[in-house]
């Protein structure tokens, strides 16, 4: 049974930097994750990663700019201290070689990214997560005898010792159905998000809510669930995002009518206004009948303002998926895109060293909610979030390592229990649905019901729906009896998490009677910071019923105010 | 492409190459038929196989928008990335219209279309130290460093580890050993950083290695394979040209002696002397390199071929061992030319990657056929081939060895 | 048609049999031969190796060569390598009027200039574009028939796409095929057809050039081909000049004859095995000049 100081569940951009820190800190350290590591879905993140490094910027500016775009309800505590360590951090990164973009001065170059006062995005082209990712998985091989990598191992639940502490986890061998469990002083959940619960989504096939719904399970608070961000830029079809670096660059938004909409609810920042501000302007446009393409369900984003030399070299990314995946040269002619899922701002609760309720569990990154991108998180504020909370967790939890002894585990009951969970998946007969029907029914609704506008009917139906299905999730049979590489037994578990976390959503949006950063309530349009600044935590209770509680938004520097972009 | 993206769905057939190592059995083939619109792709193609039909197929895969480097397949027997080959190009390059997907090559297959890339891949990816070895002192901000350098090694940094390279390499291919285009792709990400201490160390190290750059059989497909446009043989040359053009590292291939020798002689000559080439490759590259023992060895062995080319008459005496010139002017007009480029400080080396192209107005005609490589000129270059990005239209396999 | 003509330096040196071959088809074909005889290498790509520049600017002289024949449509080769080596440079130099005008001034000297979108076709590609199948088809005296033709494409003609102008319109990649059909013969397709004959490391890695030969030539011996046939003289001297040691190399007997693609179309258009050179192959292609003198043989 492997022991180790921090087992990191989850390879993406804060797991990595985790397994660093806390390595460098002389912890011992494993890291594991259900896909080779450079898979994860941070390898996607596109247009940039947010730093006040410039002599001109401030990092207070940055901060500001952070708790308005989360529409006052990021935590500004730790708000300040990301946007504080932004600049050091960022320079860490380059240290270890990322092959940051220079200006002509040989700087790193900056781009003016969505609610930033100023330009402060630094980036590698648009494949600056996957530069970043790359880079960190680097130094993970080159610090192989302090970091132990388990690959492709999938995670079925939390170890808790008598006394409720976090001490491990069971793992899957994917490759060979083998069952481990694995003792750790700590754990760092860094798995990401939940956007498979939503059809059609930005995510990856992977993306599907595991970290957030095992911490739920193991009675960890979930927070600001309702906070899902649709990204304003997605390509109508494929959902596949198109980086808002395009709109750094300068590229415009037009409806049906060629008209520059964002005028109407943004004048001064435009298209580089809040994403939630964006999403939502375009809806209307939609709505009301000026979008564009057969179902008028499209906007048009215009690229061709930008010089076309450097969006071949800035933005080459986007150009490869415009022609590869909808037919069209942006540098000639406008793209159609429309909101789609891209984010959950909500997330495990945690505070800035990445800490959970539970002692020993930790949560950095999209699987977590510190929180700092509260209502609405800015462009490039997600590569930032998971290196500077990566660190700190890894950091913070080595720190604790330090000073206690290894827990003494017996997980052969819970190891056997996972197991023959697992066995009994594959057993089930063929007479319920199928998981990837499930899925697909259970990403519509939440399409439909808990993107841009949302209201109470709707929410409701779909928290029936959800119930319903995850009754037939309990039933639903799979193909694959076999041991090796059984990707659909892996799936009804994903089915589950999404469907715990789709619920936690649903829950908080009906909750929260206002309109608020990404959440927007029909019926309840205004924003009411009387009755709602605070957060919506979500805990199940010994029964495994969702229990609704509130937590304070913690405010420092800035008193909320309107939010004008 | 407009017209391509308003058909309608219509049906395609798959044969999958399916392998159950719990089952003792031997790889088989298995068809399904799906139903998508023909601009989808083979991936999602395989996901409706998985959905409705066949839970147990295994292929890895999670972007769907060629980032995550996992779904890297042979279509047709060609690698590709399974997200980024459409459904219309797949079936036109498909024998009798139905669309072959296999496991990559030349790597071991775990399941299906999933293999071991550990043990190839990866392993090759950490022979060439893939890590900054960074330049001291560090310094307290950023490195500065130009701009076209960053952009330079951007192009290997686009790498997403998909392994299509390594799958089709066919110098790995008889010589499993060759570390392989995905990983000199890697080495050059670090020997063109500026921040990197250790250029010369990496060369060296990767050019006295006998199956390090000079193993590559230059035949382009990693070059064609890739979906990102890293150009892994175009980087692959690049690394001999600094390594010997700038550091004069003498390889054990002879690669280093048969670049010289090549080029001399057409300098001397203006063509190629093919009986000279041969001992100066292996003895030195000057006329008495014939004289070296490694020369000697190699015209030993080499007799049979050359005397037998003697007697049908292909190669005269005389004609192999005097060179056949081009006329005396143009001779002159050529060592003029290899005079003034080789006496230049600093090569001259044009990097289409960081200039990209002119504007060019032709692009429209390769743009309405819907299936036809949907990429302009415009992007990329000789240093990196218009992106490959494009999912194109596929010949039929040859039909490569299979795994299992 | 006139045809600016880059015979290569092997056509003129190890296999000279490519060189005669092609100088007794093109008159069957009416195209006028004009040799570039004061261009040099192309380079093969091992120049562009040791110096990119040098290589463009050696090309881009034979380039701005071709273009001062006089009544010229083209540029035509009879080498793959030369072809993909051209190629190559030449998008260097069309990519990029800066560059193309900084090569120009180094051919000043005397007096040369090359202009961007020169036209190089190799001799395959000529065959279809230009002249045509239906053309060539017509002209056929001795239809290969039942002559089974393994056709061995290597790697310069075919990679990459995009730079050889290969689409949906120009499946150049299929050519050699459909040249074999036009003239009578029968397709053999294989594993090894559009692999790499190994030439390139002939020098560096003795063994896995030898290995790559000796399968593919042993691929097309199991598709029971009679002979494979193709467009580079690289390709044609590890695979026929070679062939005794690749046959060691992979253990097994080869006796595949390899013949240049004029070879076969002179075949094809009447005339005979002596004149094209075949008897100095170092593999024998006794099969096919069984093959054409029972043919001739009937005919009479």
């Amino acid at each position: 049974m492997p022991a180790h100081d921090v087992l990191i569940i989850g390879a993406g951009l804060a797991g990595q930097r985790a397994a660093l820190a806390a390595a460098e800190d002389g912890a011992s350290v494993a890291i594991m994750s259900k896909v080779h590591p450079v898979r994860s879905h941070s390898v996607a993140a596109a247009g940039g990663i947010n730093a006040a490094i410039s002599v001109d910027d401030d990092w207070r500016s940055h901060a500001y700019d952070t708790v308005k775009g989360s529409d006052f309800l990021g935590d500004q505590d730790a708000i300040e201290v990301m946007c504080s360590e932004a600049p050091a951090e960022v320079m860490e990164l380059e240290h270890m070689g990322v092959t940051f973009h220079r200006n002509d001065k040989g700087e790193m170059d900056l781009r003016a990214f969505g609610g930033a006062s100023t330009k402060r995005t630094a980036y590698v082209a648009d494949i600056t997560g996957q530069a970043m990712l790359h880079v960190l998985y680097e130094q993970l091989l080159k610090h192989h005898e302090t970091v132990a990598r388990y690959e492709e191992w999938f995670t079925t639940s939390l170890l808790r010792d008598e006394v409720g502490n976090c001490c491990g986890a069971i793992a899957r061998d994917v490759r060979t159905g083998r069952m481990e469990s694995f003792t750790a002083k700590n754990v760092i959940l860094a798995c990401g998000g939940a956007g498979q619960a939503y059809k059609p989504t930005t995510n990856g096939l992977i993306v599907t809510g595991d970290g957030i719904a095992m911490a739920y399970r193991a009675g960890a608070p979930l927070m600001d669930m309702e906070m899902v961000q649709y990204h304003p830029t997605c390509l109508v079809e494929t959902g596949i995002l198109i980086t808002e670096g395009a709109r750094g660059e300068g590229a415009h938004l037009l409806n049906a009518n060629g008209e520059r909409f964002m005028e109407k609810s943004a004048p001064n920042k435009m298209e580089l206004a809040s994403r939630d501000v964006v999403s939502r302007a375009e809806q209307i446009e939609i709505n009301e009948g000026r979008g564009v393409g057969p179902n008028g369900a499209g906007i048009l984003l215009d690229v061709t303002v930008v010089p076309r030399k450097r969006t071949l070299e800035a933005l080459r990314e986007i150009v490869n998926l415009g022609k590869d995946f909808a037919g069209v040269d942006i540098t000639r002619e406008p793209i159609m895109i429309r909101p789609g899922q891209h984010y959950i701002m909500g997330g495990v609760k945690t505070d800035v060293d990445g800490r959970t309720p539970i002692e020993g569990l930790y949560a950095a990154g999209e699987v977590a909610c510190v929180s700092v991108h509260g209502g609405n998180r800015l462009g490039a504020n997600s590569l930032l979030d998971t290196l500077i909370f990566g660190r700190r967790s890894g950091e913070h939890a080595a720190k604790r390592a330090a000073s206690m002894a290894m827990p003494e585990v017996d997980a052969n009951a819970q190891l056997r229990e996972d197991a023959e969970r697992l066995d009994a998946i594959i057993a089930r007969p063929r007479d319920g649905r199928r998981v990837s029907e499930i899925k697909s029914e259970l990403g519509e609704t939440m399409n439909k019901y808990a993107a841009v506008f949302r209201d109470e009917a709707g929410l409701h139906g779909a928290l029936e729906t959800i119930g319903r299905l995850r009754e037939e999730a309990n039933s639903a049979w799979i193909d694959d009896h076999g041991t090796v590489f059984n990707q659909d037994v892996l799936g009804a578990l994903e089915l589950g998490y999404m469907v715990d976390c789709a619920e936690a959503t649903l829950i908080g949006a009906l909750e929260r009677k206002e309109s608020r950063g990404a959440q927007f309530r029909t019926d309840y349009p205004e924003r009411n910071d009387a009755d709602w600044l605070k957060h919506i935590d979500i805990t199940l209770d010994d029964h495994g019923s969702p229990q609704v509680s509130y937590s304070p938004v913690t405010i420092t520097q800035w008193q909320p105010e309107e939010r004008k972009y | 492409m407009p017209e391509a993206h308003d058909r309608p769905a219509e049906q395609f057939t798959l044969k999958l190459r399916r392998y159950d190592p719990e089952s003792g059995n031997a790889p088989y083939w298995d068809e399904h038929t799906v139903e998508l619109e023909p601009h989808r792709s083979v991936l999602e193609a395989i996901l409706q196989a998985k959905d409705r039909f066949d839970g147990s197929i295994g292929v890895r895969c999670s972007c769907r928008q060629a980032i995550c480097g996992s779904c890297g397949v042979r279509v047709n027997g060609e690698p590709a990335l399974a997200c980024h080959t459409h459904l219309d190009a797949a079936k036109l390059g498909a024998k009798d219209g139905v669309i072959e997907i296999e496991p990559m090559g030349n790597m071991p297959v775990i399941k299906d279309l999933i293999v071991d890339m550990d043990a190839v891949h990866w392993k090759k990816i950490q022979r060439v130290t893939p890590w900054l070895l960074a330049k001291q002192p560090v310094p307290e901000r950023e490195y500065l460093v130009s701009k076209e350098s960053m952009v330079d090694v951007t192009q290997t940094m686009a790498c997403i580890q998909c392994g299509a390279c390594v799958s089709d390499c066919l110098a790995m291919e008889v010589d499993p050993g060759f570390i392989g285009p995905a990983a000199l792709a890697k080495a050059y990400r670090f020997v063109g950083d500026p921040r990197d201490d250790q250029q010369l160390e990496r060369l060296t190290d990767l050019a006295e290695d006998p199956q390090g750059i000079f193993d590559c059989t230059h035949c382009f497909k990693c070059v064609e394979a890739c979906p990102k446009g890293v150009n892994p043989m175009g980087q692959i040359m690049r690394l001999r040209r600094i390594a010997i053009g700038d550091h004069h590292i003498v390889d054990q291939n002879n690669g280093e002696r048969h670049e010289a020798a090549f080029t001399t002689l057409i300098k001397d000559n203006g063509l190629l002397w093919e009986a000279e080439l041969l001992p100066r490759s292996y003895g030195g590259n000057s006329w008495f390199g014939k004289f070296a023992p490694p020369a000697g060895k190699e015209l030993l062995s080499s007799l049979p071929a050359i005397l037998k080319a003697v007697v049908r008459g292909k190669v005269t005496p005389m004609g192999a061992l005097k060179p056949h010139k081009i006329p005396k002017p143009d001779l002159k007009a050529v060592q003029a030319i290899y005079e003034k480029i080789e006496s230049r400080p600093e090569r001259y080396e044009l990097n289409l990657y960081i200039t990209g192209e002119d504007e060019t107005v032709e692009t429209a005609e390769s743009f309405d056929d819907p299936v036809a490589a949907g990429v302009t000129h415009e992007i990329g270059g000789s240093e990196a081939p218009p992106t490959g990005a494009e999912p194109t239209d596929l010949p039929p396999g040859a039909n490569g060895p299979k795994e299992g | 048609m006139k045809v600016a003509y880059w015979p290569g330096c092997v056509s003129r040196g190890f296999t000279p049999e490519l060189h005669g071959s092609m100088a007794k088809v093109a008159p069957l074909l009416d195209i006028e031969l004009v040799e570039l005889d004061r261009a040099c290498c192309t380079g093969a790509g091992v120049i562009a190796e040791h110096n990119q520049e040098l290589a463009d600017t050696l090309n881009a002289r034979t380039f701005a060569l071709a273009q001062q024949v006089d009544g010229a449509e083209l540029m035509m080769n009879i080498c793959s390598t030369c072809q993909g080596a051209q190629s190559e440079c030449q998008e260097r130099l069309d990519a990029n009027a800066e560059y193309r005008a900084h090569v120009n001034t180094t051919l000043a000297g005397e007096g040369l200039t090359y202009e961007a979108g020169l036209t190089n076709k190799n001799f395959l590609w000529l065959l279809v574009e230009e002249i045509g199948l239906d053309t060539l088809a017509a002209r056929v005296k001795r239809p290969l028939t039942n002559l089974k033709v393994g056709p061995f494409y290597g790697c310069y003609i075919v990679r990459p796409r995009e730079r050889l102008g290969i689409d949906a319109e120009h499946p150049r990649d299929h050519y050699l095929d459909q040249v074999i059909a036009a003239l009578g013969g029968t397709v053999i397709e294989y594993a090894g057809m559009r692999k790499c004959c190994g030439f390139p490391i002939i020098t560096m890695n003795k063994e896995a050039s030898l290995k790559q030969a000796g399968r593919h030539l042993g691929d097309a011996i199991d598709a029971d081909a009679d002979c494979l046939v193709t467009p580079c003289p690289l390709c044609h001297l590890n695979l026929d000049l070679q062939q005794p040691l690749a046959a060691g190399v992979v253990g097994r007997q080869l006796d595949m004859p390899v013949l240049h693609l004029p070879q076969l179309v002179g075949l094809a258009l009447g005339l005979d095995p002596k004149e094209l050179g075949l008897s100095r192959h170092v593999v024998k292609p006794t099969s096919v000049i069984d093959w054409s003198t029972s043919v001739v043989a009937a005919a009479a």
